[in-house]
């Protein structure tokens, strides 16, 4: 399965480039105003899209799970900083402005009628805390879920529609008001974080900086999980889950810690959108949205880790460009892109050059094998 | 080899749906029509018509003659019997004296002219005095004799008036009249319940009038009458007492007397009884109807998804392809339906129908659903599916892909406002029995249900088709070596599938509302209620459906609330696969795979 030699070294050659890229030479532009400072925001979200691809690029493209519950850890990180940055706004809210919160409770809360602030939100005036939690609790709920699920031993489609389910009813549990988690508005209008206002340039850079890196940092990690054995035992449940069973692995174990593993990194990518969105609401929730992840990936190429970072900034800058100048065909668009990828290249664009090579390769063997006049035998694998 | 026959076997359960609706229809014309006869059979003691009777006590020639005229309108319903008694109180009717000396008692109404004049209408037919020319005239207040009237008479009035509403020939205003008068418990309307209680013929007033004195009766004076009153409250364990038992229990009469409050005590919790048996049939009833609405939406997915293999997530569209095929046929049979999809501007002419012709158009949608939804399935096979049956997981993407370009489709031809689709008067009724109400839809999709469970089970196990659906998904190497034809029978299968999905959505349009994100709202619950039964099993899906529905209305019953009740039923779902992965039904094979 491991692509040869020359192909790999032009992946790590690629990838280094584009690090540097967005991590040193965009901020660097954008510093000096030749970047937007509306690029580099839209960029970092992409980024975090990127995160989120991957998460489900670990499950789905190399342990054969398609989780439709990533979109769900993704919110759950985004509202875990999401908290601390609502606690940070304090003084500078509408109401704490209008001399009605003296308290500085989040504004939802006060228009709910709330006149303290529940025990569940006060840890989250430390940064800290909020941190440990956006990897916590996705951590808990993703181990909990999956110890129940892989136990019993559901997988294929049936972990899809479960996970689904979590899905659907954590979007259930966060529209409603008395969650005290700002239900259908969510969390908006966040003013500091760690000091910066996120309303300037500076802490928005800064940030869309921590998403490269934590960006790069997930795809060496995963890349580095996958060179070892673990990694040769995870594309092997995928291949060919009751061999692995039967050889003496407990694929159940390796499974969890995949889908704990990915839940994490979705979260952690929740937890950078959110400030750069300046928002989260329980409809990024939705299983719609796992679902439009996987097209990301599946656009980009599963089983591979670049591309899903393809995908995901490919597929969200054609949303952001379509959703302006042809906002009522974009569904058509993302629905046909999903069904001819899936039917005509299920390895995704990052398969492409790939098959014009073995193409072009064919071509000219037919051609040798014509002008040797012998019968030919073409083989379609690459 | 292959009858193509799906339709027509179809056709069984529609004629068990339409069956019932025609046998309703008549039962209740029937009903209407007894109820007529004994309405008039009533009203047909006296022979005068209270306009009649009110002109002869105008013309009565002693106030005790019109005390006793007014007096035998006591018990009667009509309209005029206030406005005219009102008016003349008001000092509105006159007496008209011809030249001929024939007197005419008027009632003179509208804004007075330049000459004080205003309109005459006789109060003997209600119809405008007419001059000697035939035209209608207009007369003096002050030159014409007034109608008087003492305080006897106003009290004969009242007699009247307090029973004019009691006396509504509607029934339903007849209780609520009735019951008015119990929950304001003023004992000096006793004698009026008392005299409508003897002509009373309707069992529901009759209950009603028994209710509204035992009310009353609480406030006498005497603890013994209380007592009487508790025990026939008792009895009849109505709803609206519980407060006036509350009430008593709290009294201190009932703190004196230690019999009242016991015998407060045993009526109230009578009551409770009845309140917690009718909350237990009621959620029941509808957990019943909420598992029909589950099985009659999953059940085509039943097909697809356990049957079939194929993810099909576009069922929900397929389900609102059904109740936008309702919408369309709806429009025809009404006043037509003006479409603009795409720029182009399609518009069809409607039958303009009214009454039992226009409603019947739900007769004719449920065919025509799931015709539609049947086509686009097959369209959806071709195309799409038909590639994907051996890659599950990609027939889960690829129609995620179609369902998202079907619903923008509809966004664009509908509009992305839900649109309106009408209830035929025979769905939109219901049926209150022992305080359970039973909505006509409700226990419609309950039987609908049913005819269409027996019907697929008709087609899978009775048909060829059904035969070669079973070979071709049980083995379909083995059946496609036996010469049958897979993959037509993988299409109809399809169809089939998608087919019931449209008949569902005709159903659900008489339910809920009919948009573009229909489907969305039942795809989850869909899954879940096929994952439960166990993939590949009718019954099963049968057996989860209503225990899903019985288990969430059971649980919005016990946590009050129904997003709550929602997440929970998820949550006991994934817990209850733990102990049953494959559903409650599981479908043995040898296959490791499996």
């Amino acid at each position: 399965m491991s692509a040869p030699a020359s192909t790999r070294r032009i992946e790590i050659i690629a990838v280094a480039i584009a690090a540097i890229l967005v991590i040193v030479v965009l901020p660097l532009l954008n510093a000096h105003g030749f970047i937007s400072n509306f690029t580099i925001n839209l960029w970092g979200k992409y980024l975090c899209f990127a995160l989120l691809a991957i998460s489900v690029d670990l499950l789905w493209g190399y342990t054969g799970l398609l989780s439709l519950g990533q979109a769900m850890f993704f919110s759950i990180g985004g509202y875990m900083l999401g908290m601390h940055l609502m606690l940070m706004i304090g003084e500078l809210g509408v109401y704490a402005q209008a001399g009605k919160n003296p308290l500085g409770l989040p504004d939802f809360m006060v228009f709910l009628g709330h006149t303290f602030l529940p025990a569940f939100w006060r840890p989250f005036y430390s940064f800290g805390f909020s941190a440990l939690m956006v990897l916590l609790l996705p951590g808990v709920i993703a181990l909990v879920f999956g110890f129940l699920a892989f136990r019993s031993r559901i997988k294929g489609v049936y972990f899809s529609i479960l996970t689904q389910a979590l899905t659907y009813g954590g979007s259930l549990m966060f529209f409603r008001n008395d969650m005290l988690m700002g239900g259908n508005n969510g969390f908006t209008d966040f003013k500091l974080l760690l000091g910066g206002d996120l309303r300037n340039a500076v802490p928005q850079r800064n940030l869309f900086i921590a998403s490269a890196v934590a960006l790069l940092l997930v795809y060496v990690g995963c890349r580095l999980l996958n060179h070892t054995k673990f990694g040769l035992v995870q594309r092997a449940i995928r291949d060919g889950e009751n061999r692995v069973l039967f050889s003496g692995y407990a694929a159940a174990s390796f499974k969890l810690f995949i889908f704990v593993l990915s839940a994490l990194i979705a979260s952690v990518g929740g937890a950078l959108y959110v400030p750069q969105v300046g928002g989260i609401n329980p409809s990024v929730m939705t299983p719609e949205k796992s679902l439009e992840a996987v097209v990301w990936v599946a656009v980009g190429g599963r089983g591979t880790l670049v591309g899903p970072i393809i995908g995901a900034i490919s597929v969200n800058a054609l949303r952001s460009w379509a959703t302006r100048s042809i906002p009522d065909l974009w569904p058509f668009l993302l629905g046909g892109m999903f069904i001819i990828v899936v039917l005509f290249l299920p390895g995704g664009l990052i398969s492409l050059p790939g098959r014009v090579s073995g193409w072009w390769k064919r071509r000219t063997a037919v051609v040798a094998v014509e002008s040797a006049e012998k019968p030919a035998v073409v083989t379609t694998t690459p | 080899m292959l009858k193509k026959r799906p339709p027509l076997l179809l056709g069984t359960p529609l004629a068990f749906i339409a069956w019932p609706l025609i046998m309703n229809f008549f039962y209740r014309a029937l009903c209407r029509l007894a109820w007529l006869a004994l309405l008039t059979g009533a009203s047909v003691h006296a022979a005068d018509t209270p306009r009649q009777i009110i002109t002869k006590a105008i013309l009565a020639e002693s106030d005790d003659a019109r005390i006793a005229t007014i007096g035998s309108l006591v018990g009667q319903g009509d309209e005029s019997i206030k406005i005219l008694l009102a008016a003349w109180k008001e000092d509105a009717l006159f007496v008209y004296t011809a030249p001929d000396g024939t007197r005419t008692p008027v009632q003179l109404t509208g804004e007075k002219d330049a000459k004080e004049a205003q309109e005459a209408w006789r109060v003997d037919d209600g119809q405008p005095l007419k001059d000697a020319g035939g035209q209608p005239s207009r007369l003096v207040g002050s030159a014409l004799t007034a109608v008087e009237h003492d305080s006897n008479l106003r009290r004969a009035m009242k007699a009247v008036l307090d029973l004019l509403d009691l006396s509504t020939t509607d029934l339903e205003k007849r209780v609520r009249a009735i019951q008015t008068i119990g929950f304001a418990q003023n004992p000096d309307k006793i004698a009026a319940l008392e005299a409508r209680s003897k002509l009373e013929t309707a069992p529901k007033a009759k209950l009603a009038l028994r209710e509204a004195l035992a009310l009353i009766a609480l406030k006498d004076q005497s603890d013994d009458v209380k007592i009487a009153a508790l025990v026939e409250l008792k009895e009849l364990h109505t709803i609206s007492s519980t407060d006036f038992l509350k009430a008593t229990i709290a009294s201190p009469e009932a703190a004196a007397n230690p019999k009242l409050a016991q015998a407060a005590r045993s009526a109230l919790s009578a009551v409770d009884n009845h309140i917690s048996w009718v909350n237990f049939f009621g959620t029941i009833f509808r957990g019943l109807s909420l598992g029909s609405i589950l099985l009659v939406v999953a059940l085509g997915l039943a097909i697809t998804f356990g049957l079939m293999g194929v993810i099909n997530m576009a069922h929900g569209e397929m389900i609102a392809v059904g109740a936008y095929t309702t919408y369309v046929v709806q429009n025809i049979f009404g006043t037509g339906l003006a479409l603009s999809p795409f720029g182009m501007s399609i518009s069809f002419p409607g039958f303009h129908a009214t009454g039992w012709a226009y409603e019947s158009y739900f007769i004719f949608a449920l065919p025509l659903s799931f015709l539609t939804a049947a086509i686009a399935g097959i369209a959806m096979e071709r195309t799409v599916i038909q590639w994907l049956y051996r890659r599950p997981l990609e027939s889960l993407l690829a129609t995620w892909g179609v369902s998202l370009v079907l619903q923008q489709f509809f966004r664009r031809v509908f509009g992305s406002n839900n649109v309106q689709v009408s209830s035929p008067s025979y769905l939109s009724d219901n049926w209150t029995f022992n305080d359970i109400i039973f909505g006509w839809n409700r226990v419609f999709v309950i039987g609908f249900a049913i005819a269409i469970v027996f019907g697929v089970w008709l087609v899978l196990t009775r048909t060829s088709l059904g035969l070669l659906i079973r070979a071709v998904m049980q083995n379909r190497n083995m059946a496609s070596c036996m010469g049958v034809r897979t993959e037509r029978v993988n299409m109809l299968t399809f169809g089939l599938g998608s087919g019931l999905a449209g008949l569902a959505g005709a159903f659900l349009s008489q339910i809920g509302n009919v948009g573009p994100s229909l489907g969305q709202n039942y795809i989850v619950d869909c899954f879940m209620t096929v994952v439960v039964g166990g993939v590949g099993n009718l019954p099963g899906t049968v057996v989860s459906a209503f225990g899903i529905g019985l288990a969430d209305q059971s649980l919005q019953q016990i946590l009050l609330n129904p997003v709550l009740g929602k997440i929970t039923v998820l949550i006991a779902i994934i817990l209850f696969l733990q102990w049953r992965p494959a559903g409650i039904f599981v479908t043995k094979s040898r296959s490791l795979e499996g």
